[in-house]
């Protein structure tokens, strides 16, 4: 059986059977899950994984099942994972939402959860539609979409890879549920990166949202996609030189945990530690009727908010009863203050 | 004239944000220096600065703490409400009013002192005349009542924590306010302060703050809240103790403060941090609970420890924001929808805020659910005689399970399976490895497996029913005083604490017994049904509308026993005053025994 650097097989990363529809573009973000956290060698029971309420919630039952999870309520995955964040800082902690999760209903939380730089990964499953409930449109879809029991939407879309960056977001990638190479690359730095790391992954959903004008179908990100760079994730325990670089330019990005993240140009060339930048490449590809994957934006120097809180080295929760209490003594010099 | 000693109540009225709280709180420190049984009562409104705020002190050798019901010595600073202030004055009452303001005082039959109040703070510093005109009215009535010099100086330096300058400029206003009254009037104040024997053990505190602290020792590792009057002070607070009582070694602290975007993920971080073992709070006012109903209900279904104190402002909606009330009983109790009930710990003096503070964590973790600490603005926010509070219990953590040994040693381990038949099951951690699973809030059975089985959903429906109905006998259970006519008793809870020896005395004056019950926790203590079941009647006493606990008493007590039980339940936003909530059980008394 294959095991990986710290020998556990990825049955070990793996969790119950899917109960979405076959095809479902969330099933393959699973496994990208599944695959980036078995290959990076990360412990399953140090991973926390986190979702709201949605098709994209359900998944942490399909992946990871040596984890402990939280299936939460709708649109506040964010509140609960600060929570559990900065009780257990040591935690690596894997968030998944919807497009209505988080572009609607919890776009509150979103936001908060992105300006505490709360260490996270943030995994968007965005396939512009709400399905649990049958079809409705969410508030990242396309403005003229037309379903068929609707009128078309009139609004126009939040694009929350934009969002993240005006934020402060220090880890900003999109990339799409059918592209597995690329995917699972970011997915792999996400989890290696500091800070929070949002992914809004393309996810077409087969049942509602697939035919071909559709923006988030599987046809029409097919052909419309433009791919920032091409990507090579490696780890701390693979020599660097191991990875056979391609004729072009390339850079090399270090990440928290001293992996690296190799940016190998392919078009245009695209610097991620540029806001301006990235914000650009968002609205040519939305003028372009486009999707401009890969990793957006980049900035690993800003604290995390356990960082922020000054929160004593161990975690929170695992401090001992003398640690959370304070003396007899204290409260008596307490007392005797108050009654000077 | 009769002077009275020791026994009556001043109300100064004055406009918002004019620094008169600092000229009051000193009024109200020097008296309890002397050892003089005092509460303080800030009636002010949601504002900044500018509109009417009264502040009512009591004194009271019987101890009383209510707000009397006439007011002895007036002092008028406040153009906006003068007319209204004198009208209800009774005859014989001290006025001591700003005579600069220039309105009329058309009353002949009270005792005046006007006190060009403002020219005398301007003679002093022109700039600050407006904040230090407060400072001569207590001069003036230091001299009028005889407050004790030395003590008043130490009170000065006290409320300006010894800043120099700040406490002599004060300290002068208040002299030129004694040497006003001595130079310029020769009536007698029939007033007076005499000294009494302070308790050297006892301080003055409020609610709020006693929450604060009970909480810091208590082991609370997350603070979540977004700031909401009349619960604001309890997390500012604690963050005012932590660089104090929960520093580490290396200057890092023990617990984490976030100030949330809103109460819903306020209580989503307190979730969150239960479930990773911490010992997470919230605090907040009824709007909140509101926002954070969902979150109560995911606690309640999938198990999860965390404290919320909802410190009562005066409701519906945003209601009267800085005006108190008993008004979210009910709404705590049954909180989230579907059916739930929760554990409501319900402090009746600042002791007890304190004592609850820390209480709270270890009933939560205990029952892995929400427990509530329902306070409100009176008790919270007004300045109470503490004697001390004791050092908290050895700390109860709760079933929770660190190794794989106390797994294999549970035949058949599921999250949800009661074990030990109090229908409390046994938890593990994340990041421990051991048993992992994922939390939910939809239904699941007691592998925490999801399953929407008839049988499955009803089995564990009843037995979160059974573990929250065993928490009766272990929280704090009501405290009695019965007469032996076991004719009438009262039940009440919470800040009515501070009203019932005085309604109890006036009852007793009209010949009248009657026993009292203080419940202090819900779900109601088995003591309640016996307190019920001795008693011939049964007034419900509480400051809402509707007779919130008495809706949950008819519910849940025997049904022969309802008949006895009455309510009486008024709620104006003001602290309960005695002779009202009197005249109120006599009058249910009299229509129901009649």
């Amino acid at each position: 059986m294959k095991l990986n650097i710290i020998e556990l097989p990825k049955d070990d990363y793996k969790g119950g059977p899917s109960s979405l529809c076959p095809g479902c573009g969330h099933d393959q973000i699973s496994n990208v899950v599944i695959n980036a956290a078995w290959e990076n060698g990360v412990q399953p029971e140090k991973i926390a994984k986190m979702s709201g309420i949605g098709c994209s919630s359900k998944t942490p039952a399909y992946f990871l099942g040596k984890s402990h999870g939280f299936n939460t309520l709708h649109g506040r995955m964010p509140s609960v994972t600060t929570g559990a964040n900065v009780t257990n800082k040591d935690l690596h902690y894997i968030g998944v939402s919807g497009d209505g999760d988080s572009a609607s209903i919890g776009i509150g939380q979103f936001v908060h959860a992105i300006r505490r730089n709360l260490n996270m990964v943030y995994i968007i499953e965005n396939n512009g539609v709400y399905g649990l409930t049958k079809g409705q449109y969410s508030a990242t879809v396309e403005k003229g979409s037309q379903k068929r029991k609707a009128d078309a939407n009139e609004s126009p879309p939040i694009d929350l890879c934009a969002m993240a960056i005006n934020l402060g977001c220090t880890f900003v990638a999109r990339s799409f549920s059918g592209s597995k190479k690329q995917l699972t690359s970011i997915m792999k730095a996400a989890i290696s990166h500091r800070g929070t790391a949002v992914i809004d992954v393309i996810s077409p959903c087969v049942t509602f949202s697939n035919n071909d004008e559709s923006f988030r179908s599987y046809g029409y990100v097919k052909d419309n996609q433009s791919e920032l760079h091409s990507y090579d994730y490696i780890p701390t325990f693979q020599p660097i030189e191991a990875v056979e670089v391609p004729e072009g330019e390339y850079k090399d990005i270090t990440l928290f945990d001293g992996s690296t993240l190799r940016l190998e140009t392919i078009g245009e060339d695209h610097d991620p530690t540029d806001a301006v930048g990235a914000l650009s490449q968002i609205h040519q590809a939305e003028q372009d009727q486009r999707h401009v994957t890969g990793l957006l934006y980049y900035n690993p120097e800003p604290k995390t908010l356990d960082e922020m809180l000054n929160l004593s080295d161990t975690p929170l929760a695992e401090l001992d009863i003398d640690k959370l209490r304070p003396s007899e003594d204290d409260l008596a010099s307490l007392l005797a203050d108050f009654r000077a | 004239m009769e002077t009275i000693v020791n026994d009556f109540t001043f109300n100064i009225a004055t406009a918002n944000g004019t620094g008169s709280q600092s000229a009051n709180l000193i009024l109200l420190q020097t008296m309890f220096e002397m050892g003089v049984p005092v509460s303080g009562k800030n009636l002010f409104p949601s504002n900044i600065s500018g509109l009417p705020t009264w502040y009512i002190i009591r004194v009271s050798d019987a101890g009383y703490q209510a707000p009397g019901d006439r007011t002895h010595i007036q002092v008028l600073m406040n153009k906006a409400t003068w007319e209204d202030d004198i009208e209800t004055l009774e005859s014989g009452t001290v006025l001591i009013y700003n005579s600069d303001v220039k309105m009329p005082v058309e009353r002949d039959d009270l005792i005046l002192y006007p006190i060009p109040m403002t020219k005398i703070a301007r003679g002093l510093n022109p700039k600050l005349a407006r904040m230090i005109a407060n400072m001569v009215y207590v001069g003036v009535i230091a001299e009028l009542i005889g407050l004790d010099r030395g003590i008043l100086d130490k009170a000065v330096s006290k409320q300006f924590n010894g800043k120099e300058k700040a406490i002599e400029l004060n300290a002068t206003a208040i002299e030129l306010g004694r040497e006003y009254i001595c130079e310029n009037f020769e009536q007698m104040c029939p007033f007076e302060i005499e000294s009494r024997e302070k308790n050297p053990d006892s301080f003055i505190i409020d609610g709020n703050e006693a929450v604060a602290l009970g909480s810091v020792f208590g082991g609370i590792t997350l603070l979540s809240w977004y700031p909401i009057t009349p619960s604001t002070s309890i997390a500012e607070g604690i963050i005012s103790y932590l660089p104090r009582l929960r520093s580490d070694e290396n200057e890092k602290v023990t617990c984490a403060v976030i100030q949330s975007e809103d109460e819903l993920a306020a209580a989503g971080m307190v979730v969150g941090s239960g479930w990773a073992g911490g010992r997470a709070m919230t605090c907040t006012s009824g709007p909140g609970i509101s926002l954070m109903s969902e979150f109560v209900g995911l606690a309640y279904f999938s198990e999860v420890p965390g404290v919320i104190w909802d410190v009562n402002r005066v409701g519906p909606s945003t209601g009267l924001p800085t005006r108190t009330q008993q008004g979210d009983l009910s709404m705590l109790y049954e909180v989230g929808h579907g059916d739930t009930k929760h554990l409501v710990l319900i402090p009746g003096n600042v002791e007890e805020c304190f004592e609850f503070g820390w209480r709270a964590f270890d009933l939560a973790e205990r029952y892995q659910t929400i427990v509530f600490g329902f306070s409100d603005l009176d008790l919270g926010m007004n300045r109470w005689i503490c004697n001390g509070f004791d050092y908290p219990e050895k700390m109860d953590r709760g079933k929770v399970l660190h190794s794989q040994e106390e797994i294999d040693a549970i035949e058949n381990f599921g999250r949800y399976r009661d074990v030990d038949g109090d229908g409390i099951c046994y938890r593990t951690l994340p990041g421990s490895g051991l048993e992992p699973m994922l939390y939910r809030g939809t239904g699941h059975d007691e592998d925490a497996v999801y399953s929407e089985n008839p049988e499955v959903y009803v089995a564990n429906m009843e037995r979160l029913k059974r573990k929250i109905d065993g928490a009766r006998t272990v929280l704090p259970q009501p405290i009695l005083r019965e007469e032996p006519e076991k004719q009438v008793g009262i039940i009440y809870y919470g800040s009515m604490e501070n009203t019932i020896q005085e309604i109890d005395d006036i009852l007793e004056e009209s010949g009248l017994k009657v026993s009292q019950c203080r419940l202090r926790s819900l779900p109601i203590s088995p003591v309640v049904e016996e307190f019920v079941d001795n008693h011939e009647q049964i007034i419900v006493l509480e400051v809402n509308r509707d007779g919130q606990l008495y809706g949950i008493l008819r519910k849940e007590l025997p049904i022969e026993l309802v008949p006895r039980v009455h309510s009486v339940a008024f709620s104006d936003g003001l602290p309960p005053r005695a002779r009202k909530y009197s005249e109120m059980i006599r009058e249910k008394l009299l229509e129901v025994m009649s």
